[in-house]
Formats: structure tokens, C-alpha cells, sequence
């Protein structure tokens, strides 16, 4: 789909076009504000997108609160993955990760902060970044993507520290297990591997199709999403949805999941996972689906939970996936609303 | 009178009943004088009877016979007391209303209270549902971790069935220490009885050499002294 709309043409091509562009949109990527009331989106079309979620949330709000009050072109190619700072939204696509200021966003600037690309092996190679992680303790970014290795970038110098090697096949996924600063990925390979930011080394790994409770097969052996929880760690993707006890690496729960799951996250007492299918899935630890609450997009590819602390009426989760537009639930229980591109 | 809109709740002609008389433009305080007037030219009810009363008044002042004046009299006098009746009811009205005010102050004041009392309630309940959360979270999962040990057997008997595979070892191997040296022993014995055989034979084939040797001798001693 070209992104470049050429100048003349007639109206009637041009909203084809543009219905055309959101029939076949997919939403990649979300992040919030750090302020807690702006949610950005990223989609296949390299554009990045600002949601105004206190407008949204509001009793006054309209047909035009729930549409993006800030859009630029961020990527040339699709934005795969978007972290936020306290100051800085970082955003990655194909090959390169870029930063943009909140509040120059906000002011419908769409100019960027600092542009960076990780050493790749050769030059030849522009592999897209699937993953981003922030480590807040040592102030880095961790990328990881089409080229199997996981970089760290230092926020402050942008300079690239280390190349953590190990993976067989690109990396989908990263999540960070605070206690003891690991990081967790998983990857094409049916590997989640963890490695130690301080000694940069692999310290476990679980290769999950080789255990015969969750593997599946006819899936394949692609770990599409982690999610941990210091000693727990919840993965699925290709082989089942399964809860893993870390410290003894063995599958404690099997969630009953047909559709490989895209993104997972813990939250208070429930795991909330989201793949190809409508729904938003609750699940209790223990294995059973508490609750499948389904939404606007026929398969979803990111779930956003609003925590921040600076604006608690802001505190929704937000979906989206396959389609153009983001879904909101205000009770965790039912869809409240739908944003769209 | 509606303070909004300026509309009047006003008895109809013949007092019967009551009509709302809405202006429809916002008029200014003049032309709402104006119009009340109007309507309400004479007064309502009380305002009428004191006129009458007054009316009446100056006329039994000026008035001559003694029996009509009487009871003009008698007729002011009830004026006044209906007048002094509804006066007094009024007050009590304004009494009424004055306390009922108060009262829905006290209400109003008790019911902020108990919406504050609420709110703090319902943070507490917010906070234990939080708690109740991670103890949930928690017993979930031990109990996952439990439902994986489970899956193992008991590690008693795993250690009484090492030890007993430990003693069958033991015994094993004394046996075969036994036999072994059983075997030596025998080798021993079958050495030395092969090795005294052949000593055995060594002798006997050495014998048997010597008596050759002998026979010989004695045939080269026979054909010797011949020549």
C-alpha cells in the first residue's frame, strides 16, 4: 500500500483510497503518555497516531474525541513497537528506532528527537525490530528483532552496549524480570532465554516445544508473547499458553487456548492474553477462564494497560489489532468504546 | 413567581383557579411590576379585604343610623378577625417554613457526611479488594507449584527405596566377592595340580631318557672290544 497520496485526484479516488488504507489497516503497537492521557498508536503504515484518552473518557465526549488529535508519519515502514519514557516516546520499525518528545507531540510537532540504528551484522541487512524493553534501572533500551540478537542501547549516550547472541531465529518478544535485572526473550526459535544484563550472558534457557503438555505442533514453536512476574513467567504463542515456574523451569498451568496468543500481561490476581480471535481473555491463575470479553477487530495484536499514576480516571485497557480501530474497556469486564484511525 | 422565567401563578378571574402566566420574552423588573399589577390589580385575597376594611371603615364613620352602623360594625369587627386570622396564619406559615429550612440544612449537612463516610468506605474496600487479590494470587500459585510436586513421588519413599536398593547392592556384591575367591582358590588348586603333573612328566621323560642313554652305553661298551 503506497503511503505517498498523490496531490491531484479527484475526491472520489481520494476517501476510496482512504477507506481503502483503514479497511487494511492493523495497529501494531501502543503506548501511553506519561502524563497518563494520550495513548499513541502505531500501524502498518509507519503513521503514528495520538489519542486524547481524557477527552474520550470525559461525560462530554463526542464522535471527535474518539479520533486521533495528533497523526505524523513516523516510519517508512510499519511501527512495529513503541515504548514510553517519562519524557520520550521510542518507536521502532523497519531496522531503526526513533524518539519523539511528548511534549513536542502534543503540540502537533512531528519532528524526531534522535534516530538510531543497532549494529547489524552486515550492511546489507535492514531487520525489523519486533521487540522494545526499558530498563529503568540503568537507564537503557533494549531492542531485539529480525537479527537475533538482543542490543542494548544506553538512553542517555545512544550509544549501543552490548549484543547479546543466542537466538537461532529472530526474537518476538522481550519482557524484564525485575528482581534480579534479567531479560526475558522469546523468539521464532520456541526458545525463551534469559540473560543477565550484568554478566551478558544467557543464564537459562526453556525451549518450550520440547515439552510435551503445552507443544503444539501443528502451531509451530513460536513464542508470539511473555509476559513475567519476577518468579513466574507466562508464554505462549505457538505452543500453548502456559504458566512457568522459573526458578525449576517446569509448565506449572496449561491455559486451554486454541488460538496462538499474541500479547500477555499479568494484572493484579488475573493474566490477561489477547491473539487471533476477538477476544480479550481473563484467566485465573489456576488455569480457568474467567472471562472472554470480546472486541472490535477479528484478531489482536497489542493490549495496553493505562497505569499511570498521574491520571487514575485514565485507567483503561486498550486493544488492538487487525483492524483500524484501538478498543477501550473501562471495566475490565465489557468494551466500552472503540477509537479509531 | 418563577425566578427563571419570570412566570406567575395568578387566580383567574373568578378566583376559581390558578393560571401560570409565562412572559416569553425576559422582561426587565419594571415591566414585571407593570404586569403584575395588572393582573393582580386589586390584590389578592388579603390585601382586597383590607381596602374593603378600610373602605367600609370610612363609611360607618360618615354613616347615620344606629342599627345599620351596628352592624357595619359587627361586620368590620369579622373583617378584622379574618384579616387577623389569616395574618396569623401567615406567620405560622413563615415559622413553618423558617424550620423546615432548618431542618433540610441539618438533612443536607447529614447527608454530605455520610457521602464522605461513604467514599473513605469505599477506598478501604478498594484497598482489600487489592489485598484479597494477591493473597489469591498467591494461593494460586502454591497451588500450582503443589499440583507439579505432586506429579513426584513422596521423597520418603524414594530414600526407604534407595536404601533397600542400596542393601541388595551390598549383598550382591559379597556374593560375588565369595565366588570370586571361590574361583581363585580353585585356579590355585588346578595350577598346582597341572604344574606337579607336569613336573611329574618332566621327571618320567627324563627317566626314561637316562635308561636310553644307559641302553646306548652299553651297546657301544658290547661292539668296542670286537675289533
Amino acid at each position: 500500500m503506497e503511503r505517498a497520496v498523490p496531490h491531484a485526484v479527484p475526491l472520489g479516488q481520494m476517501e476510496v483510497f482512504q477507506a481503502l488504507q483503514r479497511l487494511h489497516m492493523t495497529v501494531f503497537s501502543q503506548s501511553v503518555s506519561p502524563c497518563g492521557k494520550f495513548l499513541a498508536a502505531g500501524n502498518n503504515y509507519g503513521q503514528i497516531v495520538i489519542f486524547s484518552l481524557s477527552a474520550a473518557l470525559s461525560s462530554e465526549a463526542k464522535e471527535e474525541s474518539k479520533k486521533p488529535v495528533v497523526t505524523f508519519q513516523a516510519h517508512d515502514g510499519p511501527v512495529y513497537s513503541m515504548v514510553s519514557t517519562d519524557r520520550q516516546l521510542v518507536s521502532a520499525g523497519d531496522g531503526e528506532v526513533k524518539a519523539w518528545l511528548w511534549a513536542e507531540i502534543l503540540k502537533k510537532g512531528s519532528k524526531e528527537l534522535w534516530r538510531r540504528q543497532p549494529p547489524y551484522r552486515t550492511s546489507l541487512e535492514v531487520p525489523e525490530i519486533n521487540a522494545l524493553l526499558l530498563v529503568p534501572k540503568e537507564n537503557s533500551l533494549i531492542l531485539a528483532g529480525g537479527d537475533c540478537q538482543l542490543h542494548t542501547m544506553d538512553l542517555e549516550t545512544g550509544a549501543f552496549t552490548r549484543a547479546l547472541r543466542g537466538h537461532t531465529d529472530y526474537i518476538h518478544c522481550l519482557a524484564l524480570r525485575e528482581r534480579s535485572p534479567e531479560v526475558l526473550s522469546g523468539g521464532e526459535d520456541g526458545a525463551v532465554r534469559l540473560w543477565d544484563l550484568r554478566t551478558a550472558k544467557e543464564v537459562q534457557t526453556i525451549e518450550v516445544y520440547k515439552h510435551e503438555e503445552c507443544s503444539r505442533p501443528h502451531n509451530g514453536r513460536w513464542i508470539g508473547c511473555l509476559a513475567t512476574d519476577s518468579d513466574w513467567m507466562v508464554c505462549g504463542g505457538g505452543p500453548a499458553l502456559t504458566l512457568w515456574h522459573l526458578r525449576s523451569s517446569t509448565p506449572t498451568t496449561i491455559f486451554p487456548m486454541r488460538a496462538p496468543q499474541k500479547h500477555v500481561t499479568f494484572y493484579q490476581d488475573l493474566i490477561l492474553s489477547a491473539g487471533q480471535g476477538p477476544c480479550v481473555n481473563q484467566w485465573q491463575l489456576s488455569g480457568e477462564l474467567k472471562a472472554q470479553v470480546p472486541s472490535s477487530s477479528p484478531g489482536l495484536l497489542s493490549l495496553s494497560l493505562n497505569q499511570q499514576p498521574a491520571a487514575p480516571e485514565c485507567k483503561v485497557l486498550t486493544a488492538a489489532g487487525n483492524s483500524c480501530r484501538v478498543d477501550v474497556f473501562t471495566n475490565l469486564g465489557y468494551r466500552a468504546f472503540s477509537l479509531s484511525f | 413567581m418563577c425566578e427563571k422565567c419570570y412566570s406567575l401563578l395568578v387566580p383567574d378571574s373568578d378566583r376559581s383557579q390558578m393560571i401560570l402566566v409565562t412572559p416569553v420574552a425576559l422582561p426587565s423588573p419594571d415591566e414585571v411590576i407593570r404586569k403584575r399589577l395588572l393582573i393582580d390589580g386589586d390584590g389578592a385575597g388579603d390585601d382586597r379585604r383590607i381596602n374593603l376594611l378600610v373602605k367600609s371603615f370610612i363609611k360607618w364613620c360618615s354613616s347615620g343610623s344606629q342599627e345599620e352602623g351596628y352592624s357595619q360594625y359587627q361586620r368590620m369587627l369579622s373583617t378584622l378577625s379574618q384579616c387577623e386570622f389569616s395574618m396569623g396564619k401567615t406567620l405560622l406559615v413563615y415559622d413553618m417554613n423558617l424550620r423546615e429550612m432548618e431542618n433540610y440544612e441539618k438533612i443536607y449537612k447529614e447527608i454530605e457526611c455520610s457521602i464522605a463516610g461513604a467514599h473513605e468506605k469505599i477506598a478501604e474496600c478498594k484497598k482489600q479488594i487489592l489485598q484479597a487479590k494477591r493473597i489469591r494470587k498467591n494461593r494460586q500459585e502454591y497451588d500450582a507449584l503443589a499440583k507439579v510436586i505432586q506429579h513426584h513421588p513422596d521423597r520418603h519413599e524414594t530414600l526407604k527405596e534407595l536404601e533397600a536398593l542400596g542393601k541388595e547392592l551390598e549383598h550382591l556384591s559379597h556374593i560375588k566377592e565369595s565366588v570370586e575367591d571361590k574361583l581363585e582358590l580353585r585356579r590355585k588348586q588346578f595350577h598346582v595340580l597341572l604344574s606337579t603333573i607336569h613336573e611329574l612328566q618332566q621327571t618320567l621323560e627324563n627317566d626314561e631318557k637316562l635308561s636310553e642313554v644307559e641302553e646306548a652305553q652299553e651297546t657301544s661298551l658290547e661292539t668296542d672290544p670286537k675289533p
